[in-house]
């Protein structure tokens, strides 16, 4: 084998100190400059065209939340008082605005309420949300009647922010606005330059997060309980139904434009009375082949591997961003109240140490907002069967029962 | 700073501009690459650039008072001196907590609870590189293979350039300084090198950050980790660990040839040793063969009938050069067990025609002989603790107490892209060894197949810590 640097330094090199003249450096350092300037520009064109290729894009991996946000405009501009549920994907699965108002209205209470709940963001984003929606707010002279916010221990773990790390910056691009990403800049020049980058070099897309989409067919499977698995029947049972239910969305509502965050329903989804007595059927049924012993327990491993859902270490950085957020709400919100979503206690039961770090860090909350967290997770009014896994109430029952119960908590706070 | 984030591209960008086509005579020009390695190095933390600039000032005077000392006495005082304050910093930044630690735990074995305090100091990135780095200039003077250069600001430059400074390869004195003095000017084939070897770098690294999520997994020692994952894990990591130090020291060499300066590889194919002897000539050359010629030479070398004590010395203080900790001791003294019984067995008769033996057929089974005493010394050099090490080698070789799981498909395919990683980072690093040369100088090939992998690196990656070797 030759040695290149060896060989390379054998070769005739104009010395500054005696060969070469300053034009000769400026005539090699600019092809050197160019190259590396040029060589960087395409391969960002290139990566701009796969990106387009695959059809990629940040907002992709956002989009309802980013939906949401589009819808802003719209929303402080209606003229009735307005509640806002915010949370996780446990307040997308498990609160129905229309069913809210509806019985609101029942009480004599005028009101929109909006399910500001998106699943993939733990509070480090949340507070981000929170941030623009107290924009459109205060530049409008709008304040919500109500802001109920969920305080989803699950979203709030070490774990969690750690599974989370691999879409933060580009999140964090498409989510801070123009000053946020400046003080980063100035604050850790590191990650702002990093995070100009995936913004408005690479449309958002950051490499790690192409990593992971393509990452996943590699990934070993959720765990599997130590059990018998499902049986024939019951895979059948459930395709079955999934079969029946293909299409009836659409022929309910034909004219109805998929948009990516349900405005129409304003953030929720729709209501049994809109729906024909034989859907409403067929999706109970749906959800029932859903719970079945394998797959629950497998949802709780997989939730305990990927969100420590049992023993719940907390990741400070997420509950100090959690009080950011209800900070944020008090700042456009008549009244902000806090609240623990029903959990299927069936199958997550929590350590007694684990009972005590929630315990603390619901301290934590209170001391430094002066909001006292509401414990709905073992309401009585929620029983197993409203669930389709472990954490998320089913469409149709657990929303509407949980509904219901927020109906009937906040309508006298409402009616004042 | 990192070289593959986009703020050492902004950094090198516009410290590029200044230094090709701004600051061309040589004082202005000296002063300029001192800061800006300054700048480089207090990006990390610049309270650690006292440190650096105190070590070099302190060698530079104390090679001049060696070159000027009238007796042997007097210039042993004074390299001891030299060794004193760079080993001394070492020691007490990276070495004390763990040297309080293991008495503490030494008088546990005895019943005794000794509750020592220990200093809990962040080590300063790179302190490992520079200082040996300023020592070999001063063992260097003191022996008279080199004599003082004049010129606090350019040894100050040269000891904390910043293409090498944080991760090496480690530079001697004789090698940098007069580069620094001359400031050659590349010429377009020597950049094109450079650019290419950056590249090289690069895919490397990238290769290296998507083996991370094998290695963490047979790493984490847990019971649902199957005998393939275990193999995969260890084989990952001899990736991982080459990818990321082979490419760091590309880039930093890449870089180097862009400003005109010619750093020697520090890496030669090492996956390709035919034995430990063979792979230590291959791997992280700078320390290896600083280790060789300044402390392995300083206690005696071959000579005395003390080959086998001081090649033993010299693997386990390389061990612990990498890190306070006594899995580091164990790969030193792995590796100094390995290389004396090979030197032991090709002694004898009976091995010496294997010995000496260079048939494909040999070399094949010398070659994966080698590789798997290589792995299993990253096992040691990766693991948490030796208990971990013991349990991961017992399980990789079927011998672990608790029942491993089958593996399944998906960790055959892992297994595959493992070995694949591997084997591309080798058979990149071959092609360039043998044609890299030619290679630059096919502007067909050479431009689309450079933008083509930055395009790859820029496209995939994944979260990962700085550089492995940073923490050494």
């Amino acid at each position: 084998m030759t040695d290149p640097l060896n060989s390379v330094s054998e070769m005739q090199t104009p010395l500054m100190s005696n060969e070469a003249s300053p034009s000769d450096y400026r005539r090699i350092n600019l092809k050197i400059f160019l190259s590396i300037l040029g060589g960087m520009l395409l391969a960002l064109i290139a990566i701009r065209l796969f990106a387009m290729a695959m059809g990629a894009s940040g907002e992709a991996f956002i989009g309802r939340p980013l939906g949401a946000l589009s819808y802003l405009p719209q929303i402080v501009q209606e003229p009735t008082d307005q509640v806002m549920v915010f949370g996780s994907s446990m307040v997308d699965a498990g609160f129905s605005p229309r069913q809210f108002d509806r019985e609101l209205k029942e009480q004599g209470v005028d009101i929109k309420s909006y399910n500001f709940g998106f699943g993939g963001l733990n509070p480090y984003f949340q507070d981000l949300l929170a941030r623009r929606i107290k924009e459109h707010y205060l530049q409008n002279n709008k304040r919500l009647k109500l802001a109920v916010i969920e305080f989803n221990p699950f979203q709030t773990t070490q774990t969690r922010y750690q599974g989370s790390l691999a879409a933060i910056d580009a999140y964090f691009g498409m989510l801070s606005n123009e000053q946020e990403r400046f003080d980063l800049l100035l604050e850790d020049p590191t990650r702002g330059i990093l995070v100009y980058d995936i913004k408005y070099l690479r449309d958002s897309v950051s490499a790690e997060m192409v990593t992971f989409y393509f990452g996943q067919a590699f990934r070993s499977g959720r765990p599997k309980p130590n059990m018998e698995p499902e049986t024939e029947a019951e895979v059948a049972r459930r395709r079955d139904v999934n079969d029946k239910l293909e299409g009836r969305f659409e022929q309910d509502f034909p004219d109805y434009v998929n948009e990516p965050w349900s405005f129409a329903w304003q953030g929720g989804g729709t209501i049994p009375q809109e729906r024909s007595d034989e859907t409403v059927e067929l999706i109970h049924e749906y959800f029932a082949s859903l719970r079945t012993e394998y797959r629950m327990q497998a949802d709780k491993l997989w939730r305990a591997q990927s969100a420590d859902i049992i023993e719940l270490n907390f990741e400070p950085i997420l509950v100090e961003s959690f009080i950011r957020m209800v900070k944020e709400f008090q700042q456009f919100s008549d009244a902000v109240e806090i609240i623990m979503l029903p959990k299927n206690s069936r199958y997550i039961v929590n350590s007694p140490e684990a009972l005590a770090r929630q315990q603390n860090v619901l301290k934590q909350i209170y001391q430094a907002t002066g909001v006292t967290v509401r414990d709905f997770q073992n309401i009585p009014e929620i029983t197993p069967d409203m669930y389709s896994d472990t954490t998320h109430l089913a469409r149709y029952s657990g929303d509407v029962a949980f509904t219901h119960f927020l109906a009937e908590y906040y309508g006298e706070l409402l009616k004042k | 700073m990192i070289f593959n984030t986009p703020i050492f591209f902004a950094f090198f960008l516009v410290f590029f501009f200044f230094y090709g086509f701004v600051f061309l005579k040589h004082k202005p020009r000296i002063y300029f690459l001192l800061i800006a390695s300054l700048v480089f190095y207090g990006a990390w933390n610049y309270h650690f650039i006292p440190l650096l600039v105190g070590s070099a000032v302190a060698d530079y005077f104390i090679a001049q008072a060696i070159f000027a000392a009238g007796n042997v006495r007097h210039k042993k005082m004074l390299v001891t001196l030299s060794l004193a304050i760079n080993l001394g910093i070492l020691g007490l930044f990276k070495y004390a907590d763990f040297v309080l630690e293991s008495v503490a735990d030494f008088m546990l074995l005895f019943g005794y609870q000794a509750n020592i305090p220990t200093l809990a100091w962040v080590l300063p990135v790179g302190i490992s590189f520079y200082t040996f780095q300023s020592l070999s200039y001063t063992i260097d003077v003191y022996r008279g293979d080199m004599e003082p250069r004049k010129g606090l600001v350019e040894f100050t430059a040269a000891l904390s350039f910043f293409p090498q400074l944080v991760a090496g390869p480690i530079l001697r004195a004789r090698q940098i300084l007069p580069q620094m003095h001359q400031f050659s000017l590349p010429s377009w084939h020597e950049a094109k090198y450079g650019m290419l070897l950056i590249t090289a770098g690069l895919l490397k690294k990238t290769c290296a950050d998507l083996l991370a999520a094998p290695v963490a997994k047979a790493f984490a020692v847990q019971e649902s980790v199957s005998l393939l994952e275990y193999w995969t894990g260890v084989l990952a990591f001899a990736g991982q660990i080459y990818g990321d130090f082979a490419g760091y020291s590309d880039m930093a060499i890449g870089i180097a040839l862009l400003l005109g300066f010619k750093i020697p590889l520090n890496f030669r194919v090492p996956y390709f040793a035919v034995s430990p002897v063979d792979f230590w000539r291959r791997w992280h050359i700078s320390l290896s063969s600083w280790l060789r010629d300044y402390l392995y030479i300083s206690l005696g070398g071959n000579r005395n009938n003390h080959r086998t004590r001081n090649v033993f010395i010299t693997m386990l203080l390389g061990g612990l050069w990498h890190g306070a900790a006594w899995t580091f001791v164990a790969w030193g003294a792995f590796h100094g067990v390995i290389i004396t019984l090979t030197h032991y067995l090709s002694t004898l008769p009976i091995f010496a025609a294997w010995h000496s033996g260079n048939g494909r057929g040999i070399m094949v089974i010398k070659w994966a002989i080698t590789f798997y005493l290589v792995l299993i010394s990253w096992v040691f050099f990766r693991a948490e603790s030796l208990a971990d090490a013991g349990q991961i080698l017992l399980a990789m070789h079927g011998l672990a107490s608790v029942s491993l799981p089958i593996a399944e498909t998906v960790q055959w395919i892992i297994f595959s892209l493992v070995v694949l990683a591997v084997g591309l980072m080798h058979w990149m690093d071959s092609g360039i060894l043998k044609g890299g040369e030619r290679f630059v100088e096919k502007p067909w090939w050479f431009w689309p197949l450079m933008v083509l992998a930055q395009a790859v690196c820029l496209l995939i990656g994944a979260p990962s810590d700085e550089f492995i070797y940073f923490q050494f």
